[in-house]
């Protein structure tokens, strides 16, 4: 699968998604999501409203995934995680890199970081950081 | 469905790392041994349409494949063929347009086929093909679920099955320790050699907590099937295998919006629809074929598809119940983990294998039938959000 | 008058010693630095720089009216960074957006930029963030000593912990640091006596005694004085020159966190801010490229209320992971691996 490019529209059109956590919340069933969408993914609503996703929030289940696509270093950590107030965000760790330290209901922080570099451009977005004190 | 449709002969190559064989000599060979297992013979001009099932398409570099390639290559011109992919499930799908081609009333004598070629390329590259997490664009951003192909996703759901239903990676291994054992006795399996627990687990670690020998391989295949009306079918076969009901379920496909990562509702609707088409329940199975594309899925699906709680799989496959000579046997083929996961020819591989146990050829292999029911299983998709699901019968 | 509102850092959590990256190449360079991970620039150090700086001031960063990013170390010859960070605080279309680069005296720059804008009356409230992660190659300048890290201040003139009492700027053409467009690395002249008098030492103390005609102060005037810090002994030349005592001196941080570059002086007054009570007055110069802009500051009441909302940098020098050498090498690109 070639990657689209950084500068391709795909990843512009989400630009408000991506850096402000800007979603949807569906006002007939409560479902949370991104990309924001006309219909809800849930129930079929079209009663929705914008919401502004957490950025922090706890693991609700990772994998240490040690065959990671091109472009990617080994090993990267996929995390589903609960954030606070609600929604699910699919990200991966930064800064942490064993079963020891990540954990379900591991408590996290999203943090800016650069994904990956395709022709010289930068992609960035969100990646999820331990928080330093887990009480 | 029930009553309309049966199978007539089903056909299939050994599945491996087929490197000498093109996409065209797998179709062909497959398609031959199909016509070839119809005992009764069949005027191949009496197919009068055909689904093709290809997952991969150009990715992989075979080049783009329509229904005009199938067409060609079996010697059928002229005849409507389509060509379809729906993920994981391709095959199981594709047997179900066949079988609905012939329930609509609109043709009599159909075939179902599908191939893959994955060797052409490193494992390596046609691994991280196979599916993102997010649907379309979604699986494409950094951010989210870029990369995140089926080992990734699978291993979300065993961290949780640990967490949440207390399952070990023993419980897992111990899948494809089964699996493994009855691959030895097929002999299109892709794998023939026994594995023990102590080697899943010392496997090389590809996505923790999924080792190595969880996953099942990549691989090359073809698998048909030709199916045909209920009332005709003794013309063609002694021995028809009806089709009781064939479905596909959904769900989300983006892997964020799902509630739960111990429960595919994807399998769930695909499995409870089909059994209400059938009017039957999963109690009545006799023995399953169903997509154990990493070992932990296995255990998933066995309580998705209803033939236990959840929570409890583990401990019933520990206990035996689902081995060849248990009470439910799960996979007698070897299952993708030992029998191969050629994605769009896989589903077919199952209905092969169901047919043969029902018609009671399967050799060494043959498990014990009380009721003569067997089923079909698939899942996948960004997400895992598609399942097909199928029920034979050695009874209309 | 305007002054700072609120502030922040980011320190990345890797370290070097120094040592390794210099040994190997016949050299030697003492104590530690901070180093970006294989996944952080200058834009996602910038990040939470900013976010630290918006959580102390209590902004709203939507409010905010223009954002200056100065480094001399940005990914893009052409491509601004601002717009970056503006998408990511949610700023409108309408605020100015602009990097300052080329100079390591830009996060000063920057600074006098947004100063200006505010005393046009252009803008009311501005964010002023400074980045370095400074390009380097084996065993050229900086290798071993080129630290990484970010600092921000939400600058305006309401609700301000410190102001700015006055800026004054020295520059002439000196070249005794430079990257050129083809270079990777950054270049030094290498002769460390004729670029620390006649750059370092001179056009800060050009910059200093500009800026206390302005203001009406003396150098010993001020409670602390802050000079950018490309090693741990430098700002001790200038001090000398203008009669300051050592004890004045921000403390040393380049043999802690590296040679921090256009953010060393921005770095430095954050630490000398997380620990400055009300009614003390801070001397701070730059230095880079020929220029020097030397700034004034005067804190008081508001900076001890804030307290609690800080972030200080002490809690980023704290938290730590020693990096070997491989994989310093590996993160700054300068091993790659085969291509095929």
């Amino acid at each position: 699968m070639t990657q689209p490019a950084p500068a391709s529209p795909v990843f512009w059109r989400f630009n408000a998604e991506v850096f402000r956590l800007i979603g949807i919340r569906c006002r007939k069933c409560g479902h949370i999501s991104y990309p924001r969408t006309k219909i809800c993914h849930e129930c079929g609503s079209l009663d929705l409203q914008e919401y502004q996703l957490s950025r922090t929030g706890t693991i609700h289940t990772f994998c240490i995934n040690w065959a990671p696509p091109p472009n990617f270093e080994p090993p990267i950590i996929p995390v589903a995680v609960d954030l606070d107030g609600g929604g699910r965000y699919l990200g991966i760790m930064t800064e942490a890199s064993t079963p020891e330290e990540v954990k379900v209901g591991a408590k996290v922080e999203m943090v800016l970081r650069k994904m990956i570099t395709d022709r010289g451009l930068n992609v960035y977005g969100y990646k999820f950081r331990l928080v330093e004190d887990q009480q | 469905m029930r009553g309309k449709v049966a199978v007539i002969g089903v056909g299939m190559i050994r599945f491996g790392e087929l490197f000498e064989q093109s996409l065209e000599n797998m179709i062909q060979e497959a398609y031959l041994s199909c016509l070839n297992n119809i005992d009764k013979g069949l005027d191949p001009k009496e197919i009068k349409a055909a689904w093709f099932g290809q997952w991969s398409g150009g990715f992989i570099g075979q080049g783009a494949q329509s229904g005009q390639s199938l067409a060609t290559y079996v010697g059928l011109l002229g005849i409507p063929v389509t060509r379809l992919e729906n993920a994981c499930p391709t095959g199981g799908d594709t047997f179900r347009h066949a079988c609905l081609g012939v329930a609509s009333g609109a043709y009599d004598i159909v075939l179902a086929l599908g191939a893959e070629k994955m060797r052409d390329k490193p494992s390596a590259e046609s691994l991280g093909g196979a599916g993102g997490g997010g649907g379309s664009e979604t699986g494409n951003h950094p951010a989210w679920m870029m990369g995140q192909g089926g080992p990734a996703i699978q291993a979300m759901h065993a961290t949780r099955q640990m967490y949440e239903l207390g399952y070990t990676m023993e419980d897992f291994a111990r899948v494809a320790v089964k699996n493994h054992h009855n691959g030895t006795f097929c002999p299109y399996a892709h794998y023939r050699f026994e594995v023990t627990i102590e080697q899943v687990l010392n496997s090389y670690t590809v996505c923790w907590p999924l080792h190595l020998l969880d996953c099942c391989p990549q691989t090359d295949g073809a698998a048909a099937a030709i199916v045909c009306r209920a009332d005709l079918a003794k013309n063609f076969t002694d021995k028809p295998v009806y089709v009781l009901g064939s479905n596909i379920g959904t769900d989300h496909s983006q892997l964020w919006d799902r509630k739960s990562f111990v429960e595919q509702l994807s399998t769930v609707r695909a499995a409870k629809g089909a059994f209400e088409m059938a009017g039957i329940q999963p109690k009545d199975v006799d023995f399953a074929e169903l997509h154990d594309c990493f070992t932990n899925t296995e255990l998933m699906n066995i309580e998705d598809v209803g033939f236990a709680r959840k929570g409890e799989a583990a401990r019933m496959l520990k206990d035996g119940e689902f081995d060849m000579h248990g009470r439910l046997p799960v996979n007698p083929s070897g299952g993708l983990k030992a029998h191969g996961h050629p994605i769009a020819a896989t589903g077919l591989g199952q209905v092969y294998e169901v047919v043969t146990q029902l018609r009671e050829e399967a050799d060494k292999r043959q498990v014990k039938l009380k009721n003569g029911i067997g089923v079909q299983h698939n899942v996948g998709g960004p997400a895992f959000g598609v399942s097909a699901f199928t029920i034979l019968s050695r009874s209309p | 008058m305007a002054g700072i509102i609120g502030y922040g850092v980011y320190i990345p959590r890797y370290r070097l010693e120094q040592k390794e990256a210099a040994i190997p190449w016949g050299s030697w360079s003492p104590g530690e630095k901070a180093v970006c991970g294989a996944d952080e620039d200058v834009v996602t150090m910038a990040a939470e720089a900013a976010d630290n700086a918006i959580q102390h001031a209590s902004m709203d960063p939507t409010k905010i009216d223009a954002i200056y990013i100065g480094t001399a170390s940005s990914p893009y010859i052409e491509q601004y960074i601002a717009p970056i960070l503006a998408e990511s605080l949610g700023l409108a279309p309408e605020a100015t957006m602009i990097d300052y680069s080329g100079s390591l005296n830009a996060v000063a720059m920057a600074l006098l930029g947004c100063l200006d804008a505010i005393a046009a009356k252009r803008i009311k409230t501005g964010i002023v963030i400074g980045a370095e992660n400074r390009a380097t190659a084996p065993g050229a300048d900086g290798d071993a000593s080129f630290g990484a890290g970010a600092m921000a201040m939400v600058i305006g003139t309401a609700g301000t912990i410190a102001d700015i009492e006055g800026v004054h700027t020295y520059s002439t053409l000196f070249l005794d640091r430079w990257r050129a467009t083809k270079d990777s690395w950054v270049s030094n002249w290498n002769d460390y006596r004729f670029d620390r008098e006649h750059g370092y030492q001179k056009h800060i103390v050009e910059a200093c005694n500009g800026l206390f005609q302005k203001v009406g102060k003396k150098a010993t005037d001020y409670d602390c004085v802050v000079f950018a810090q490309p090693d741990d002994r430098l700002p001790n030349l200038p001090a000398k020159s203008l009669g300051i005592p050592r004890d004045k001196l921000a403390p040393a941080i380049a043999s802690t966190l590296g040679d921090l570059g256009s953010c060393s002086a921005f770095l430095s007054l954050a630490g000398v801010l997380d620990n400055a009570k009300p009614g003390q007055t801070i001397l701070m110069a730059s230095y880079g490229s020929g220029g020097s802009n030397a700034f004034s500051f005067a804190t008081h009441e508001r900076i001890q209320r804030k307290k609690k909302r800080l972030v200080p940098i002490e809690q980023y020098i704290a938290r730590k992971q020693y990096m070997t050498y491989t994989s310093y090498l590996r993160v700054r690109e300068h091993v790659t691996r085969a291509p095929y």
